[in-house]
């Protein structure tokens, strides 16, 4: 029991928090394009999962398996930035301002925080 | 295995890792999304209400970024065990040599990327002698192609850290 009752309340806590930034910094300035973090760090997860389900990380030997684990990393890291980089460009370009975008990337970072928290602490439960 | 090393200083043990590879394959990732990202960040700025001067990025600035993209795309998708694979028998003929020419392929349309958009970037906006929100255009291509070719770097080198450590562990 790795994740008490406790770690679980707080992370959702910190997610209800994250997303409460994020509503925040579209509602308050009228410029609903800040929602697009919350899609980013949705799917930041789901080239790892879907491209560690079909690998198997048992056989050394094959490289072939591999590439396709790479390539699922290669894409979360990919996400990952792009839920940093979204609100900068947008507010560069003067589509939505600056506090909009840091509310956005502090929320946007906790959310995807608890995602990967969850995701650990599942797996840690699955070694057992 | 110490007693065939070419430098004086041994190679930190950390680089042997799976995890040290791992985390390569991430800042791959990562680097070149920040490298496609100023790109956008130019021609979306080029294309808003900020852009007060009437340059705008055309096709000829995406050229070099396309090329970089394909040539990384290239690259990593060699088989890396191919490159050396004259030198055993079983393997057909001329294999090695096939894939040095792809890889040779692949290093030409990076370079002439990363080439293309500092030719762009003089020829574009330092000639006619823009000040800076447009030449920023020029300066972000440079920046996204160096940040792709070395994503590159970052990629074929925690891949070749991985060939280490199968090494290892077969022994």
């Amino acid at each position: 029991m790795a994740a008490g009752l406790k770690t679980i309340i707080a992370l959702s806590f910190v997610l209800a928090i994250g997303f409460l930034l994020v509503i925040l910094s579209s509602a308050l300035f009228q410029s609903y394009l800040t929602l697009l973090v919350v899609a980013t760090y949705c799917i930041a997860p789901l080239p790892n999962w879907i491209c560690g389900r079909c690998a198997n990380p048992d056989d050394f030997m094959e490289s072939a398996g591999s590439a396709i684990v790479d390539f699922g990393r290669f894409c979360t890291g990919f996400l990952v930035v792009m839920g940093v980089a979204l609100p900068a460009l947008l507010a560069h370009c003067g589509l939505i301002q600056i506090p909009a975008m840091v509310m956005s990337i502090i929320g946007g970072l906790l959310i995807y925080g608890t995602i990967i928290s969850f995701t650990m602490f599942f797996q840690e439960e699955q070694d057992f | 295995m110490s007693s065939s090393r070419l430098f004086r200083f041994p190679k930190p043990e950390w680089l042997n890792s799976p995890n040290t590879r791992t985390a390569g394959v991430y800042l791959a990732g990562a680097l070149f999304s920040l490298g496609f990202f100023f790109f956008i960040d130019a021609s979306t700025y080029s294309k808003s209400n900020k852009n007060g001067g009437d340059v705008h990025i055309k096709f000829v600035d995406w050229v070099p970024g396309i090329c970089s993209a394909l040539g990384m795309l290239v690259i990593n998708s060699i088989e890396k065990t191919r490159l050396s694979a004259d030198s055993y028998s079983y393997s057909g003929t001329g294999v090695a040599w096939k894939a040095r020419l792809v890889l040779f392929l692949g290093f030409a349309l990076m370079a002439g990327g990363l080439a293309g958009s500092v030719a762009v970037l003089v020829l574009k906006y330092i000639v006619p002698q823009y000040s800076f929100p447009t030449l920023y255009f020029g300066v972000a291509n440079v920046i996204a192609n160096g940040l792709i070719m070395l994503s590159s770097v970052v990629l074929w080198v925690s891949q070749n850290i991985e060939d280490d450590y199968t090494y290892n562990l077969a022994l």
